[in-house]
């Protein structure tokens, strides 16, 4: 039987608590960097389907148009990819929090895109790669969609997996219109060794 | 000793490998001084090392932009995470020539490249490091597959003789603006047209004479019409325009001076001289046409008219 589909209650709890961890040390890098407070949801962890991925989206939002980026990681045996989705209506907020002060063409949204999924991922996933004592090798952001239909970003009916770890976060900015969800998503292949890491924890 | 030189020995190949791989590297402090500058770097910018190390980096290339690179680095100072630039979102950091100077199509070397945190003895950051790719083979396919896409979208569009939309496209079109119209009415009217005794011309000069016709044909109307109007090729000798934001009276006045202009015109084909004219229909949309079949109905009927009195004229659709 796979190790995913048996995460015990213990190993969420520790892989919650390990996030959480991680997300308060983001939330702090992050609020020193662009100088605002980051308001962070409780993460949620799940061991998902594609199917279950695309609900989780779509009950993010349903009806909205939504930017998304995807950035991969790998690093001693665990690999996964992080998706970030940013609701439409917050561009110029986001220009102000970066400091982006050019026209926001459709070039610069991606830039901006690409850099606060670059910030926003890499302060989290830092904080968990401390925490299990790994280092991970991050790829570039990848955009994949603006403004468009959460559906029609991710093709999930032709993906090659069956299950994944799935963290769900969601960022507020204080004082900024900016609001966005962080997927966390680590393969079925990664989960032994994390739980190996995770058992050390709890040990 | 032997610790020494078996350290100094070790040093040294790693130096070769950092000197020698094929990426550009540049170590930059806190004040961005450039602290290392590797041989992809100094073939590229054919710049020495000495010339270049302990030199402020925007001073060194002013066309590097200061505060957009700084906003990456400080970034990269203050979170201890790399950040990216990918040739999508600019093309080049430092401006290179492309590798393949003789067989290559790229005016310059495309560049991906990261920005790492350097800890000191202390875990600190007190340095970055530019990792430099050369992307140019992605980046020339990709953009020459985009080419290609386009110019297929225009292809399939287009009709190949005239260049007007084919008659697949501007039904698509029409429609679109018919469905526009029915949720939020506005003016708009539809010319039909075509070419009085085209066969004679076949017959007389041979068709690609008449494919000549056509072509000029073509041409004149998009010399008489807005970029906002609608011009296709319905059929062989037959023509659509959808006229935007105007009325049958607007859209008339347009006709008259495609017909005149028509009229006027001499097509040379070999020894001839090939005159004709043309036979304009007129309809205005308005909310009892229930489909864009009907809309293009009534266009037709006034054109039938225009051909019963005589041709070479214009005739508005009246609703009996």
């Amino acid at each position: 039987m796979n190790a995913i589909l048996n995460l015990s209650e213990d190993h969420r709890d520790c892989l919650q608590e390990v996030t959480n961890v991680a997300m308060g040390q983001a939330g702090d890098r992050l609020a020193r960097l662009l100088d605002t407070f980051v308001v962070l949801s409780i993460p949620h962890i799940q061991v998902m389907a594609p199917a279950d991925v695309a609900m989780a989206l779509q009950s993010v939002d349903s009806d909205q148009t939504v930017s998304g980026v995807c950035q991969g990681f790998i690093g001693g045996g665990i690999a996964g990819e992080a998706m970030l989705l940013f609701n439409d209506t917050s561009f110029e907020d986001l220009a102000k929090l970066m400091n982006y002060d050019s026209k926001l063409d459709s070039q610069a949204e991606i830039e901006l895109l690409m850099d606060t999924t670059n910030i926003l991922f890499g302060a989290c996933l830092k904080g968990i790669a401390e925490q299990i004592d790994m280092e991970f090798s991050f790829g570039p952001p990848m955009v994949l969609g603006q403004h468009q239909p959460v559906s029609k970003m991710f093709k999930l009916d032709e993906v090659k997996w069956d299950h994944a770890l799935v963290t769900e976060i969601s960022y507020t900015l204080e004082n900024y219109n900016v609001q966005c969800d962080l997927l966390l998503i680590m393969t079925e292949k990664s989960i032994d060794l994390l739980l190996k890491k995770i058992d050390y924890l709890l040990g | 000793m032997e610790q020494t030189d078996n350290f100094l020995d070790d040093f040294h190949w790693l130096m070769d490998v950092l000197q020698n791989i094929d990426v550009g590297l540049v170590v930059l402090d806190e004040n961005y001084t450039i602290q290392l500058w590797n041989s992809f770097m100094q073939n590229h910018s054919a710049s020495r090392p000495e010339a270049i190390l302990g030199c402020n980096l925007f001073d060194t290339f002013p066309e590097l932009p200061e505060d957009w690179f700084t906003r990456k680095a400080q970034s990269v100072f203050m979170l201890k995470n790399a950040a990216f630039t990918t040739w999508e979102q600019r093309p080049y950091l430092f401006k290179f020539e492309n590798y393949r100077p003789v067989t290559g199509i790229a005016e310059f070397m495309y560049q991906n490249s990261t920005i790492i945190p350097l800890k000191n003895t202390r875990g600190e950051v007190k340095h970055i490091c530019i990792i430099v790719y050369d992307v140019t083979e992605v980046a020339v396919n990709r953009l020459q597959i985009k080419k290609a896409n386009e110019k297929l979208r225009h292809i399939s569009r287009t009709d190949g003789l005239t260049g007007l939309l084919n008659r697949k496209t501007w039904e698509y079109d029409a429609t679109k603006e018919f469905k526009c119209f029915e949720r939020n009415p506005f003016k708009c009217s539809l010319i039909m047209f075509d070419i009085d005794h085209f066969k004679k011309i076949n017959d007389g000069y041979g068709h690609p004479a008449g494919d000549e016709v056509i072509r000029q044909t073509a041409k004149t109307v998009l010399e008489q019409i807005r970029e906002i109007d609608i011009a296709g090729r319905y059929g062989g000798e037959e023509f659509c325009i959808i006229m935007r934001n105007t009325d049958s009276d607007g859209a008339s006045i347009v006709a008259e001076r495609i017909r005149k202009a028509i009229e006027a015109l001499d097509v040379c084909y070999e020894q001839h001289k090939i005159k004709f004219t043309i036979s304009l229909g007129i309809a205005d949309l308005t909310k009892n046409e229930k489909n864009l079949t009907q809309f293009i109905d009534n266009a037709d009927k006034a054109l039938y008219k225009a051909k019963q009195s005589g041709r070479n004229n214009t005739v508005i659709f009246q609703a009996s």
